[in-house]
């Protein structure tokens, strides 16, 4: 018989705060992370960058470093120091932190759209702003894809197979997509899953400006007058577990993974084109056994870019029918931004957290409806949520499509 | 800001990532947990912040922090004459 995948621990950090809780109080309360930002790269006024952003002002590395019994955070990327401060929560919460013997043959599959770009940039600075002829010797193992992959491995002792998956804003998506698969062909019992992403650098923000993709003031989604994303960092990590493995240690389950769809729409590289989300969702769907007609918490992609939310509503209507207003739809990225390669796991988590109790956070910023996106939002406040199951979509620039299923456990 | 033994401490404590108390001259490089990759990084620093030029190849067979820190002390002298001061030097 096919495993069952138990989600048995959570964590995060973005510009909400570290930790689930912060992040759940947030997100229920409507309270918004996105802040004027306002930075200098090299302390030089040519390059100021200034705008709405979700970001983090400081992580707080104590308990990483309790754990590892040496100081770690302070040579590191923001993009594996998030990675690692998620990480602790999610195994701490698990209660593996202490048992070697699992973390020892556990998985890692880690999603992040681009590594390591504060040190990238910190090196490009040396090369052509002060036209020195060498960089920092770390650069490449701080910067590469796969560092956060590298440092959870140390750090933790997973001993088993890891890597990094890259599929830009779904690459967490995917990564616990594939967690779950490797649970249910009995390849591991254990699986830390998630993305990391930390891109508010001078160079990556004017990258974004450039796409013209950014909102010049909020996150809006799936309402009239949404000018685009805003965007956020941070990480996010579960751990997926065996369903049996989990409840003979006594572990707390948080919920059950019970469906993965994933599909690509061969159609261009940043806009979105409908038919390969509706061939994800439907997937997704018929892989967890669930019926469109079942009442299901839907954790929109929802970016607040115009095309994207038009195409995700069309998508919604065309999956679910005229039975699609008896559900409800979030989209977190309002409270904590795009998360980029975090952001599936993040809000993957936001609705576990909503299943788990009953109560689905709002849209915020929401200043009307948008034809084009008549959906069932959350809207105002916190509401209610009775159903069982949850749908989270991610639909990634490249057409990359990953939409994960989970269902409330107990 | 000059070169001495406190600051070529300091250094290697951030570089390496430390305790600063950890750091005493009978201590082995391999105890202290200072791998190649760290050598490279305190290299990278001490060229940073007093541009002094080492090769790896000038560390081999150091095995005491002792012994890494008078070398560099010993490399330092050598490229700037001013800093050859008694009260700089071993003790």
């Amino acid at each position: 018989m096919t495993a069952r995948v138990a989600v048995t621990g959570l964590g995060c950090i973005s510009g909400l705060g570290q930790g689930i809780a912060a992040t759940w109080a947030g997100l229920v309360d409507g309270r918004g992370a996105v802040r004027d930002l306002s930075r200098r790269f090299a302390e030089d006024e040519r390059f100021a960058f200034a705008g709405p952003a979700a970001f983090i002002d400081a992580v707080d590395g104590g308990a990483v470093e309790t754990h590892a019994g040496r100081r770690v955070m302070a040579q590191l990327d923001p993009v594996s120091a998030y990675a690692l401060a998620a990480t602790h929560e999610a195994l701490a919460d698990a209660g593996l932190l202490d048992q070697p013997a699992l973390l020892d043959e556990a998985a890692i599959l880690y999603g992040g759209a681009s590594g390591g770009n504060v040190t990238l940039e910190e090196a490009y600075g040396r090369l052509f702003l002060k036209a020195l002829p060498t960089v920092h010797p770390l650069t490449i193992p701080r910067y590469m894809t796969s560092a956060a992959v590298g440092q959870i491995s140390m750090l933790f002792g997973v001993r088993g197979m890891a890597f990094a998956i890259a599929s830009a804003c779904a690459s967490s998506a995917h990564a616990i997509a594939e967690a779950m698969h490797l649970i249910r062909a009995g390849r591991a019992k254990v699986v830390i899953a998630g993305g990391s992403d930390a891109s508010i650098n001078y160079g990556s923000w004017t990258a974004w400006k450039a796409l013209r993709a950014m909102a010049p003031d909020a996150c809006r989604p799936f309402s009239a007058e949404r000018k685009g994303m805003v965007l956020g960092e941070g990480a996010a990590s579960l751990v997926l577990e065996d369903l049996d493995h989990a409840r003979a240690r006594g572990a707390v389950i948080h919920a059950e993974v019970i469906g993965a769809g994933a599909s690509s729409d061969a159609f261009d590289l940043t806009q979105p084109d409908g038919v390969g989300a509706v061939k994800a969702m439907r997937q997704a769907l018929a892989d967890a056994g669930v019926n469109a007609d079942e009442p299901c918490l839907i954790s929109a992609h929802g970016t607040g870019t115009p095309l994207n939310d038009k195409m995700e509503a069309q998508a919604l209507r065309e999956v679910f029918g005229a039975g699609l207003d008896r559900h409800a739809v979030i989209a977190t990225k309002s409270a904590h931004g795009h998360l980029l390669g975090a952001g599936g796991a993040i809000e993957l988590i936001a609705g576990i957290r909503a299943l788990q109790t009953s109560l689905a956070p709002p849209v915020l910023n929401y200043l009307g409806p948008d034809p084009d996106c008549a959906l069932p939002l959350v809207l105002g406040a916190a509401a209610p949520f009775a159903g069982e199951v949850l749908v989270s979509n991610s639909f990634a620039f490249g057409g990359m499509n990953s939409v994960l299923v989970a269902r409330r456990f107990g | 800001m000059s070169i001495d033994r406190n600051s070529v401490l300091d250094i290697i404590a951030e570089e390496a990532l430390i305790d600063r108390a950890k750091l005493t001259p009978e201590a082995t490089l391999e105890s202290l947990g200072i791998a190649s990759l760290d050598i490279i990084s305190i290299v990278f620093a001490l060229e940073e912040k007093f541009g002094l030029t080492l090769e790896q190849s000038d560390l081999e067979g150091v095995e005491s922090l002792g012994q890494l820190v008078d070398l560099i002390l010993d490399r330092a002298r050598a490229e700037s004459p001013l800093l050859s001061q008694p009260m700089l030097g071993k003790p």
